[in-house]
Parts: C-alpha cells; sequence; structure tokens
C-alpha cells in the first residue's frame, strides 16, 4: 500500500525493544569520541539536536524563544546495529559518561531474524539461573571421624588419569624376584595413560580463537607444566594447529581435536614425522554441547593467510564443518574405525577419545564405548558448552544438562564394575558462574574423572565480555572487542598474549589450591574422589534423586 | 586415706634432701626472677607416680604437686609413670603475692605427654631421660631440661620460658610459637636435630637447632620445616634439604646472633651436660645459618610468579616454537600490542570530506540536474549575477519550464521541505528570465544536426552552441518551442516568457531551419552532411484508441495545438468528455471551460496520473474525474459516451487524451525502434552510433525531462567530439538523514528575495565551509585548508585521528563520511 505521506516513525522501533540501552549522560560527556571509536557495532553515534526553551523575564508575559543545538551520543534504532551491552564505550570513556544498561522487557528475538535468517550467535545458553552444579555442597566434612587435611600445609597432588586403565587382572604382569614386571611375551595391548590435572581447557579452534587468545592459552598450559608442575593439557579444536607447536615439545600438553571438517589435518599428518612429542590425547568431536547438530560456518571473509595456511585451504572460501562426520554412520562403525584410524597414527601410543555432546543417548555411546578396548575416554559436553558460533536457538534449547547426564553414565560404569577403566570427561557450564574448583569437584564426584573448560577461560583469561544475559556474544560476527574471538589484527592486537598466559597460570594455580580445598576437609589427598557422591548434597530433593546423592537443607 | 598418699611432709622432705638432690640447675641466660633466691628455706620433697607397682592417676599426682608447692615445697622431686602434664600451671608465689620463687622440679620415670605444658615463670624442670609429646605446651615461662630426646610437638605454641634438650626432637617441634612484647621470647635448643614439619606457623621466638650427631645426616631440620611462618628466628647448624621458601629466608648470620648464640651456647651446653662440645659449636660463624620468616611487606612486594609470563616466551616458548611465537609466519603485522583508542592506519575507522561525492536530493530528481544547492551557495558567497546565470548553462529555458510548467521535482524532494518548506527553485529560476544568453565558447569546428525545435531538441543544441559546436536545428513548423508552442496553455505558460527566452536561445548562433519538413530524402541529406545527428523530433501523432463511434472523437493533440494557434471552439454550454486524465487531460479540461463549456468530465481506466498545477487548475474550473471507466461506444446521434458497465456520459464532445506517439517514417531501418519509438541507451544514441535520439521521440516525459536528456545527450556527445569521451557520472543521492535539519531554525516566511532563500539551502553533500568539524573534533585532527585558486579542502590529520565519527555525525551537510580504514 502506498503511503499517504512521507513515513517517519513507522517502521522504526523503539529503543525499549532493545536487550541493551545505553544511558548517556551530557552533563559528564566532553564528545571526545572515543565511545563511538571504540563500538564494535556502530550502536552509537554522534549526532545533533536542538533544544528549544521558552524564556520569559519580565513580570508579564514576554517571551522569546532559545534555540541551543548539542551534540549527542545516541543509540541507533537499527536491528543490525544494535547495542550487544559489551560495555567496550564504558571501558574507554575516560569520564564514566556512558554505560549500557540491560533491558529486561526487551523483544530482541521477536526481530532479530531479518532477511528471512535465524538470529546467529556465539557464547553460551542464554540462562542467568543458578545451574544445577552451583548448587551442589560439599557436605561431607571429614572432622574427628577422620583425618581431614590442611590444604594450605599438607602436600598433595590432585591428578586424574587420561586413557583407559587395565584392571589389575588384566594386566600382563609377572614376578621375577619379587617384583612385578610387564610380561612382553603375552601380546596384551596396555592402553597408553595420561596422569594430568583434571581440569583441561576445552577444544576452542584456531580460527574461532584469535591468533593472541590461541597462543596465550598454549603458553599458559606450556609454563604450568614446565614451571610449575601442574600437568594441564588443552584441546585444540578443530581448525588446524600451527606446524611450529606440532614439532615443538609442547605438544605433549597439548590434545589434537579432529572433528567433521577435517581442517588442517593433511598438515597434522604431515608434521607426524618431525614430532619430539607425542600430543597428550586424540579427541574425535561427534557434538558440541552448546549446538547439538549444529555445525559450524567460518566465513569466507574470516579465512585470511593464517586460517588458510593453518587450515590447509585457499583463501577466502567459507569453510563449513557439518554437523556429522560424512563418512560415519553407526555407533559400532563410526566410534571404532575413528578411534582405530586416530590410534594408529600414533603407533597406539596416544589416547583416543571421542566427544558427544550431552544427550539422553549417551549411555548407549558409553556402552559401546567400555566394549571397545582402544577407546581412552568419553567426554561429553553438557548443554551449557559455549561456542563460536551457532544458531541462538541451537544455544538456548538444544542439549542435555551435564550433572545428570554424567551422573547416569558413571552408574553405568558402576553397575558393570568398569567405573575406574574408563574415564569419563565432563564439560559444558562448568564456572558458569566463575565457581571453576567448585563445579569441577561436583562433576568428579558425580563420577567424571576430569573436567573440560572453555568459555570461562575466556571470560577469566581474556576479560570476555560475554555473559548469559547475551551480553556481548559477538564472537560470530568477527568483531569481538576484547579480541578474542577476531581475525582482525586491529581487534586482535588489542590482546596481549602474555597477559593470557599469566591469567591461565593464576587460574589453574588458584583452582589447584580451591581443589584441595574442598578435598582436604573431605579427607582425601592422594586420589580424586571420582563418583564419591556420599560427599554431595542438594537444597532440591527431585535433584538429590535424580543424581542420587544426599538431600540437605 | 591421708596415709596412702605418696608424698612426706615437711620434715621428711628435709630428710630427703640430701637423699634426692638435683643437678645444679644453671642460670638461664636471660633474666629469669629469682625471686625466692632470698628464701633459706628451700625444702625439699619427693613426691611418687608409682606406688606399691601402682600408677598414680594424673589427676592425683597433678593435686599432689599444687598442693606440696602450696606448702611450702620448692624443690620437687618427682618419679613418674607416664603421667600427663608434669609440671605445669605452677603460679609463682612468695609470702609478698609478687613474683615468686623458684619451683625447681626433678623429673625421673616415663612422663606423659605435655609435660611442663602450661608451665609458668619461676617453674624449672629437669627430665632426666626423654620426654613424650607435646613437651613444653603453651609454655608460659617454665624453664624445661629435657636430658634426652623430645618427641612430637614439643613446644608447640610455647610463648615464653625455654626448652634444652639434650637430645633430637620429633616431628611438630616448635610449631605455633609466638611471642609476646610482654615479655621475652620463649627459646628452643635442640642438640642434636629435629624431626619433620618443624616450625610449621611459628609466629614468634628463638629455636637453637646444634646438629651434633644428628639422627638423619643429610636433614637436620626434617621435611618441609617452617610452612606457614611468619615470625621468630631459627639458628641452625648442619645440612638441611628442604624448606618452605614462600615463607621464609634463609640467611647467614649476623655478629649480633653469633654473639647472642656464644654466650646462650654455653648456659645451653652446661644444663645438658654437654660443655665438652662448646668449642665445636662455637667454632666459626660460618658453619650457622638462619631462617627468619619474610616480613608482610616482603611478602607483599613479592612477585607471585616463578617467572614472568614474557620471560617464560623469550626463555622457554619462542625458544622451542621460533621467534614471534607460533603465529609467526603467517603475520604481516607487527607484533605489538594495540591500545583501544587507536590512530592513523591502526585505526578501525576514518573520515572522508566526501565533498559533492553525493548529489543533493534536488539536483538528483531533476532530469536536467540543475545544480541549485550550487546557485545557493553563489548567492550566499554574494555572486548574485553568477548565481542566477548558472541555470543557463542546464537549459535554455529556466523561466519558461522551472519557472512555469515544470511540476518542479526538485522542490518536491527539497530536505528543506521536510522542515519547513522546499526552497522557491522555481522563483530562482524566473529569475534568470532577463539574462541574456551566457558567453559561448570558441568554435570548435564540428558540425551537429539537431532535427526538432521543441524542448528537447532546444536543449541539445543549445548545449551545443554555448560548447562552439556549429548546429542545424531543423524545425517542421514555422516556430521554435514544440509542444510549449502548440500545446501547453497560455494561461500556465504566459506566451511572452517563452517568447523571450526563445528570443535568447537564438542569441547563440544556432542556423535555425524552420519549416523543415524532414522525409527520409532529407534525413539522408542530413545525416551525411554531419557528423552527429540528434533526432528530437517529439510525439506528434495523438493515440487513438478505437471504439464504436470513436471516429467522432477529437485528439487532445488537436484541440490544445488549434486553441495555441488562434482556432478557438466555442463551447458555450456544452458538456465535454475527456478519456484519459492525465496532465494534457487536465490541461484540455482547462481549455474547454476557457471555451466556455458548460461541464468537463474526465475519465480514465486507472487512478488518474495527473497533479499538480495541471490538476489543481482543472480542478478549480469544475472538472470532475471519474475512475475507473472502461468505455464502450459513443453515440454521435445522442451525443452520449457509453461504458462497459452500462452507465453513460452526456458528451457534446469527446476529446481522447492517451498521449501522442513519434511520426518516424523519416528514419532508415538501420536506427531501430520498440514499439513505436526510438530505442536508445541510457545516453540517447541509437542503433546507429552517429544518430541520438532524445525527448518525447523516445519516450514520454514531461518537458523537464525532454530538457535533461538534451543536455546529458548533447555533453556526452561533446566529450565524444573532444576525444574525451566519457559516460555522464551519475551520482548517488545523499541520504535525508545525513544532512542535520537541527541546526536551522523553521521559517515561516514566504519567498522574499534570493538571498534570503540561499539561506534557507541545507546544501546537502556540499559544504557550506561552516568549521563546525573542525571546531567538534575534540583531537584537533580537522583543518580547513585554502588552495591558491581560492578553493579549500577539510582536511584530516590521520595520526591525531581516533576515528569517531564526530565529524561525521555533526556535519550539518552530511559532506563528512566514515569508511573503514583498510
Amino acid at each position: 500500500m502506498e503511503p499517504a505521506t512521507r513515513l517517519d516513525h513507522n517502521h522504526k522501533l523503539s529503543l525499549r525493544e532493545f536487550p541493551y540501552i545505553i544511558r548517556w549522560r551530557d552533563d559528564r560527556c566532553k564528545r571526545c569520541g572515543s565511545c563511538t571509536a571504540v563500538c564494535p557495532v556502530k550502536a552509537i553515534e554522534p549526532t545533533v539536536k536542538v533544544q528549544r526553551i521558552i524564556q520569559s523575564e519580565g513580570p508579564v508575559p514576554t517571551p522569546t524563544a532559545v534555540r541551543r543545538i548539542v551534540h549527542v551520543i545516541e543509540q541507533v534504532t537499527d536491528m543490525e546495529r544494535y547495542c550487544t551491552g559489551c560495555g567496550a564505550c564504558t571501558l574507554v570513556c575516560p569520564n564514566e559518561a556512558i554505560e549500557p544498561e540491560y533491558n529486561p522487557q526487551n523483544k530482541f528475538l521477536h526481530f532479530k531474524n531479518r532477511g528471512g535468517e535465524g538470529y546467529k550467535r556465539g557464547g553460551r545458553k542464554n540462562d542467568p539461573s543458578i545451574s544445577t552444579l552451583d548448587r551442589l555442597k560439599f557436605t561431607r566434612i571429614s572432622m574427628l571421624t577422620d583425618p581431614a587435611l590442611d590444604a594450605g600445609r599438607h602436600e598433595f597432588r590432585v591428578r586424574t588419569l587420561l586413557g583407559r586403565i587395565l584392571p589389575p587382572d588384566e594386566l600382563p604382569l609377572r614376578k621375577v624376584n619379587g617384583k612385578l614386571v610387564v610380561d612382553k611375551e603375552i601380546d596384551k595391548f596396555i592402553p597408553p595413560v595420561r596422569e594430568i590435572f583434571p581440569i583441561m581447557i576445552g577444544s576452542m579452534s584456531v580460527g574461532a580463537l584469535s591468533p593472541p587468545m590461541w597462543e596465550g592459552l598454549a603458553m599458559g598450559v606450556a609454563y604450568l607444566n614446565e614451571v610449575e608442575g601442574l600437568p594441564v593439557v588443552m584441546c585444540t579444536g578443530e581448525g588446524g594447529v600451527p606446524p611450529r607447536l606440532l614439532k615443538s615439545r609442547f605438544l605433549k600438553y597439548i590434545t589434537i581435536q579432529i572433528a567433521s571438517g577435517y581442517f588442517g589435518w593433511d598438515e597434522i599428518i604431515h608434521a607426524i614425522p618431525h614430532m619430539v612429542e607425542d600430543p597428550a590425547a586424540i579427541e574425535i568431536k561427534y557434538g558440541q554441547g552448546a549446538k547439538p547438530g549444529d555445525g559450524g560456518l567460518l566465513m569466507a571473509q574470516k579465512v585470511l593467510k593464517l586460517i588458510a595456511s593453518i587450515r590447509g585451504v585457499p583463501q577466502f572460501v567459507d569453510l563449513a564443518s557439518p554437523p556429522t562426520h560424512q563418512t560415519e554412520y553407526s555407533i559400532e562403525e563410526a566410534v571404532a574405525k575413528m578411534i582405530q584410524s586416530m590410534s594408529m597414527a600414533w603407533g597406539f601410543r596416544v589416547p583416543v577419545y571421542p566427544k558427544i555432546s550431552g544427550t539422553k543417548t549417551a549411555r548407549a555411546v558409553l556402552n559401546n564405548l567400555a566394549r571397545n578396548p582402544y577407546a581412552a575416554a568419553l567426554s561429553i559436553d553438557g548443554e551449557d558448552g559455549g561456542t563460536g558460533a551457532a544458531y541462538n536457538v541451537s544455544l538456548d534449547k538444544m542439549g542435555h544438562p551435564i550433572a545428570s547426564n554424567i551422573r547416569e553414565c558413571y552408574l553405568d560404569l558402576v553397575k558393570q564394575g568398569k567405573q575406574n577403566e574408563l574415564p569419563l570427561i565432563a564439560a559444558g557450564g562448568i564456572a558458569k558462574k566463575g565457581n571453576l574448583a567448585a563445579n569441577a569437584a561436583a562433576l568428579i564426584m558425580l563420577g567424571a574423572s576430569a573436567v573440560s573448560v572453555g568459555k570461562y577461560m575466556l571470560q577469566a583469561t581474556a576479560n570476555c565480555f560475554g555473559d548469559e544475559y547475551n551480553r556481548c556474544n559477538l564472537c560470530n560476527t568477527g568483531k569481538c572487542p576484547r579480541g578474542i574471538t577476531t581475525q582482525d589484527p586491529k581487534l586482535y592486537r588489542r590482546l596481549d598474549s602474555d597477559k593470557v598466559a599469566e591469567r591461565v597460570v593464576e587460574v589453574f594455580k588458584a583452582a589447584d589450591v580451591e581443589l584441595k580445598k574442598i578435598f582436604a576437609p573431605m579427607g582425601r589427598s592422594t586420589e580424586l574422589p571420582i563418583g564419591m557422591s556420599d560427599g554431595l548434597s542438594v537444597d532440591d530433593k527431585a535433584i538429590a534423586e535424580r543424581l542420587e546423592i544426599s538431600y540437605a537443607c | 586415706m591421708r596415709a596412702k598418699k605418696p608424698y612426706t611432709r615437711k620434715k621428711k622432705i628435709e630428710n630427703r634432701k640430701t637423699e634426692v638432690s638435683p643437678p645444679t640447675h644453671p642460670s638461664p641466660s636471660r633474666g629469669e626472677g629469682k625471686g625466692g633466691g632470698g628464701n633459706s628455706e628451700l625444702r625439699a620433697i619427693t613426691i611418687h607416680g608409682i606406688i606399691n607397682g601402682k600408677r598414680v592417676p594424673s589427676r592425683i599426682l597433678e593435686e599432689q604437686i599444687q598442693q606440696a608447692v602450696k606448702d611450702g615445697a620448692r624443690e620437687l622431686h618427682i618419679i613418674t609413670d607416664g603421667q600427663h602434664g608434669i609440671g605445669g600451671r605452677i603460679w609463682p608465689r612468695s609470702a609478698s603475692g609478687g613474683r615468686g620463687e623458684t619451683v625447681k622440679i626433678t623429673v625421673e620415670g616415663p612422663t606423659g605427654q605435655r609435660l611442663g605444658s602450661m608451665g609458668m615463670l619461676g617453674t624449672e624442670i629437669i627430665v632426666k631421660g626423654s620426654t613424650s609429646d607435646d613437651t613444653g605446651w603453651i609454655n608460659c615461662g617454665t624453664k624445661i631440661t629435657v636430658l634426652g630426646d623430645v618427641t612430637n610437638g614439643a613446644f608447640n605454641a610455647a610463648a615464653q620460658g625455654i626448652l634444652y634438650v639434650q637430645g633430637s626432637g620429633g616431628a611438630r617441634c616448635d610449631t605455633m610459637t609466638k611471642h609476646n612484647p610482654r615479655f621475652d621470647p620463649p627459646q628452643a635448643w635442640y642438640f642434636r636435630n629435629v624431626g619433620d614439619s618443624f616450625a610449621e606457623f611459628k609466629a614468634g621466638g628463638i629455636a637453637v637447632v646444634c646438629g651434633v650427631n644428628p639422627r638423619n645426616p643429610n636433614n637436620i631440620l626434617g621435611y618441609r620445616p617452617c610452612v606457614g611462618m611468619v615470625g621468630g628466628t631459627i639458628y641452625f647448624r648442619g645440612p638441611i634439604q628442604e624448606y618452605s621458601e614462600r615463607n621464609v629466608k634463609l640467611l647467614d648470620i649476623t655478629p649480633q646472633d653469633w654473639e647472642w648464640l656464644k654466650t646462650n651456647m654455653k648456659t645451653f651446653l652446661e644444663a645438658i651436660d654437654r660443655i665438652s662440645h662448646y668449642d665445636e659449636l662455637t667454632r666459626s660463624s660460618d658453619d650457622w645459618k638462619k631462617f627468619i620468616a619474610y616480613t608482610p611487606q616482603e611478602k607483599r612486594a613479592r612477585r607471585w610468579f616463578k617467572m614472568s609470563t614474557s620471560d617464560f616466551r623469550n626463555n622457554f616458548w619462542e625458544k622451542e616454537v621460533g621467534q614471534g611465537g607460533i603465529f609467526a609466519p603467517y603475520m604481516d603485522h607487527e607484533l605489538t600490542i594495540l591500545p583501544y583508542i587507536t590512530t592513523g592506519k591502526d585505526r578501525r575507522n576514518k573520515p572522508v570530506w566526501a565533498n559533492e561525492k553525493y548529489l543533493p536530493p534536488c539536483v538528483y530528481n531533476c532530469p536536467t540536474h540543475i545544480p541549485s544547492h550550487k546557485r545557493a551557495a553563489l548567492l550566499r558567497q554574494g555572486k548574485h549575477h553568477e548565481a542566477l546565470e548558472l541555470v543557463l548553462q542546464f537549459s535554455p529555458l529556466p523561466a519558461t519550464v522551472c519557472g512555469q510548467i515544470c511540476p518542479n521535482l526538485c522542490m518536491q524532494s527539497c530536505t528543506r521541505g521536510q522542515l519547513d518548506k522546499p526552497l522557491s527553485i522555481d522563483k530562482l529560476s524566473s529569475l534568470a528570465l532577463d539574462l541574456p544568453a551566457p558567453k559561448k565558447a570558441e568554435p570548435t569546428g564540428h558540425t551537429i544536426a539537431v532535427i526538432g525545435g521543441g524542448p528537447a531538441g532546444l536543449s541539445a543544441a543549445w548545449q551545443f552552441g554555448l560548447k562552439g559546436h556549429t548546429v542545424n536545428l531543423y524545425e517542421a513548423t514555422g516556430k521554435l518551442g514544440g509542444k510549449l508552442e502548440l500545446c501547453i496553455p497560455r494561461e500556465r505558460l504566459p506566451h511572452e516568457i517563452l517568447e523571450k527566452e526563445l528570443s535568447r536561445f537564438q542569441e547563440i548562433g544556432v542556423n535555425i531551419h524552420l519549416n523543415a519538413e524532414i522525409g527520409q530524402k532529407k534525413f539522408e541529406e542530413i545525416y551525411k552532411d554531419h557528423e552527429i545527428v540528434v533526432i528530437a523530433c517529439g510525439a506528434h501523432k495523438p493515440r487513438i484508441i478505437p471504439f464504436p463511434g470513436s471516429e467522432h472523437i477529437v485528439s487532445a493533440y488537436d484541440f490544445l495545438k488549434g486553441i495555441n494557434i488562434g482556432d478557438v471552439p466555442d463551447l458555450k454550454g456544452k458538456k465535454v468528455v475527456i478519456i484519459g486524465a492525465g496532465n494534457v487531460g487536465m490541461d484540455v479540461a482547462s481549455q474547454a471551460y476557457n471555451c466556455g463549456a458548460s461541464s468537463v468530465i474526465t475519465v480514465d481506466i486507472q487512478k488518474p496520473a495527473a497533479s499538480g498545477k495541471e490538476m489543481e487548475t482543472a480542478l478549480a474550473k469544475g472538472t470532475q474525474i471519474i475512475w475507473p471507466k472502461f468505455t464502450d461506444r459513443y453515440d454521435n446521434n445522442e451525443k452520449k459516451l457509453y461504458f462497459k458497465d452500462g452507465t453513460s456520459l452526456d458528451a457534446d464532445l469527446l476529446v481522447m487524451s492517451v498521449g501522442d506517439v513519434p511520426i518516424l517514417d523519416f528514419l532508415p531501418p538501420s536506427i531501430h525502434t520498440e514499439r513505436g519509438w526510438i530505442a536508445v541507451n541510457e545516453i540517447g544514441q541509437t542503433s546507429d552510433v552517429k544518430v541520438f535520439a532524445i525527448g518525447d521521440a523516445t519516450r514520454l516525459g514531461l518537458v523537464t525531462h525532454a530538457i535533461g536528456q538534451g543536455r546529458i545527450t548533447a555533453e556526452t556527445i561533446h566529450y565524444q567530439l573532444m576525444h574525451a569521451p566519457r559516460w555522464p557520472e551519475i551520482k548517488q543521492v545523499i541520504p535525508y538523514e545525513r544532512i542535520k535539519t537541527e541546526y536551522y531554525d523553521v521559517c515561516r516566511g514566504e519567498f522574499t528575495s534570493p538571498e534570503k532563500e540561499a539561506e534557507k539551502c541545507l546544501s546537502c553533500g556540499k559544504c557550506r565551509d561552516c568549521r563546525i568539524c573542525e571546531v567538534t573534533c575534540y583531537w584537533g585532527a580537522i583543518s580547513r585548508v585554502e588552495h591558491e585558486d581560492g578553493s579549500y579542502e577539510y582536511v584530516v590529520d590521520d595520526e591525531k585521528c581516533i576515528g569517531c565519527g564526530f565529524c561525521a555525525g555533526v556535519c550539518p551537510c552530511g559532506v563528512w563520511e566514515m569508511v573503514e580504514n583498510i
């Protein structure tokens, strides 16, 4: 229908529909433009306003009109340039004159589908409520009943085993002169096992992360191992691995991931003869907790020289990671052949384990793996995990929480008597509220041998703005204001990899102390309390029942 | 019962004094009250912890000791059997109630835990053998000499007093010791070595470990001493393995330390009966080391990291992976950190002074692209004549077209219209009426034919003439002007205005050939004689849609032309119906009323296309518009027009106004036509590259479209002829939101003068040199540069600019724009 007159506000959205509203203080602003220079999405811009004041000074009405032109910072009402609430403006403002304020009444999702395209973003599930993990408490405190330890005074190591552990009766051992030795004449496969710190850095690819972010994590991990003696490992994600790292001794702290895109894998295979160390492990990604069944796409404009070289593709092409592996059809066939292939690549010296997203069907996968002598572990990534890019609907609505998923898998292993053989790795939403050690300890006591953290690392080590109020979450756009998830040097050069590494060290050292602060009063020091669920309680009867832990209030 | 008490009273004590005499107790090194020294009646007593082979309970033994002291015993000899807490809690006593005499206790036999615990100042205990755990626990001043080993936890939480140990200490000795400033610090001396976890959480006091004949010759302080130690001093002599480096520092001893050690060593060795080792232990201060706790200040100043991550990068990481880190081979930028606010090449965006990059809406929407904003700018600069003359560079007929008959698309789109009223561009153009023709350029020697003297032909010929080309203009009728002369009602276009502008047209020396009917032959001739032929023959064949009775209708073209050439019909009292309610239909309606018609009705099959002044005039005279109406037939006898819906209208005169088409029978086959119009590209070129066509010959349009096509085609041909071929530059229109109307107050008056009007122009997309950008830029990055030719520009100092966009955001004219800085 043709409009009767030129339209002005007819199709404009009001600011009230937007998730963040910029609070700008005219009285403080000096119009230096720092905020507009730094806004990653150009949600704010300088503009001109006119004020008209009618004055009347005399004893009778003597009106005069005064016009005043003011320059202001204005938030645009363009859905393509919505304020993400990152607060980069607040960060740079010298006068504390500007900040985004969350608008709980926003109708963002009503509109964020322009062009018929569903809303895509990075981050994790937007759900700021308290997760199950954060509701679990450690209630079995050793005092006079059994010896408690002093985490600060007593020296004890928090370590876990990554890899399949043969039960003693299956070990090919022989007694020689009163000592046990491995009987090499029995042709029995002894799976490779690594002793590692039970918190690992989860898979985030080169490409998803910027060069300084990725290198900072890797360097921090190397520091922890070599300077602090803390055997932390980090998973590469699938986006290739820099050859310089592949050929270095630091590779032993790195778990290499193979996903459905097989990006960079030819380069990794080329590098195998030049490797001076085996990698810590190989992770086969079948699913991602943040976006089960949703693949990935690295947009052509992000496939610059670095990404292209490391992933082994031409520059400026779209790189699709399909949600499934193209040549794999069933658990029996797919997992078996992938584990075989990857084990073979390193002469069966490296633990190889699959990672799946949290799902009701996790136990089926687990039971298959329990029968596969080459399966080193099972990693389950719960719905609160993070991602660099996914449809919002996948992030918010798809997936299974980690707590009950890991618990039922562990109890399944217990039924089979295999709980000490096949390690479970839990991920997805650990340290969502910052409680890294507590969440990790809770998962360990529910049955995980180790946990994997991703999003928290970005927040804790590189000040990622993202949260569960949909703050920032720009990871998919390449406009990360912190320089964490971008390939634009103008942005990622804001990030200092040395600082990232330093924070990685701090985070893990603190987590080590905190884990001890949890385990020591519970009387555990020599072994990780995997599955020690009698130490856990929750103030919710339904959760207690589901997790088979005690209810305490 | 009393008889069973395992001690004897006063007299017996005296008797026993000679029986069991304690060894001479050496004086403590520091001032310890000897309040009881004056008492010559030191009474000795022996207390048995085992009677008839039966162990006396700890509680009973404690009562006996306390009672004995209360009763005056000052030398107690206690035969023990593992009782707890022997010798503690004996508060100083004296007759005066002040600091009391010394109570000396000798212990023989196995002791229980916590010997001398909570021991007070004035108590001296000598144990003739080893003790059990926690000897001297929370010692408050007792001097304890153990002529053997102490086991675990000796001197735990001791706050005052002395512990002398002839042998070794067990685990966790000297832990939690304090120094209360009201008293001297506690001292613990170990002759041999101590066990694991020594001095944990030590907060004060002195420990001396002499390291003589140690049980572990490799480590005299045990596993991890000094964890959590925050105060006090540990002197030791001999090898150690490890200690809590976070808590204490290992130092050489100072001369003062050495003096103190030497002095007090003698007392210690005498007490434990090992004076023979004095020389060995005081041979050299180099044999001794000490631990003292880090002060809180030192801890706060301490670097938390064993190694900085940048040192780790340099010394470990890059040594292994290579210079620059793992990604260095792929980086083509500097490996430095950028701040959030950047300048120069590191900015994300940069401003561009895009002066006149975009067209203002008035220029963009004018088919002739007359730059009205520049006219306003010239007026603001006081260049009145140049301003008014500017339009003549674009049109030979500004007063006729812009000033009278044009719907003024420029004004319809004027940004100012959003604020109050559009600029009066029509009136500014009318002011050009009296101006002479602009000066023409030097002759070029090129000759061009223009066929048709209507608006399109006049426009093209005018442009060619101004540029110095020779033009032959062929007009079929006896007058120039085309439909302006023939069809536009005089009341809409006063004839004197047209005539005046046509006479100005003739000033530029175009060769005008009137009454030149062009047939095929003539066209061939013209084609041969000219470098370029421009066809502007217009559309002069009325379209008639046939229906029963259509032979009786009159075309709008003939009706209007008849009136303009003086053949005025008498329509007095007649009812007129016009088929086609466009603007020509409106002109017909107005003219019909002028000729006396009693009623005029226009009908159309769709929403009428009429607009503007034509419609206003026609409606004001009483014209009715009816639509949609589909004509069925016209009955000439009834004078009725019937429609397909069965209705009818009385029509004494029926006029058809559904447009005109060109007469193109003179064209050779090489010039293609399309549905009756000459086919051209966007610069007016036909299928014959030498022949161009413009105006109504190519499609129907407004007069301004004809003028515009004439100008643009002529300009393109001019470039071609001058060997500088170029396509006419089509700029984009500036978006309205880039013009900051806020700077301008709403005006409510009418047009007064060109100068006032020029002030109103918002100068869309063209810098008005107001310097707001320069003033606004916080970083002082923008400056105005004036060139020698008087022109100016605003330039950005990239090293100052942060790319904030303030210049773009506040520019009144929308000149500044932000672009990605790549």
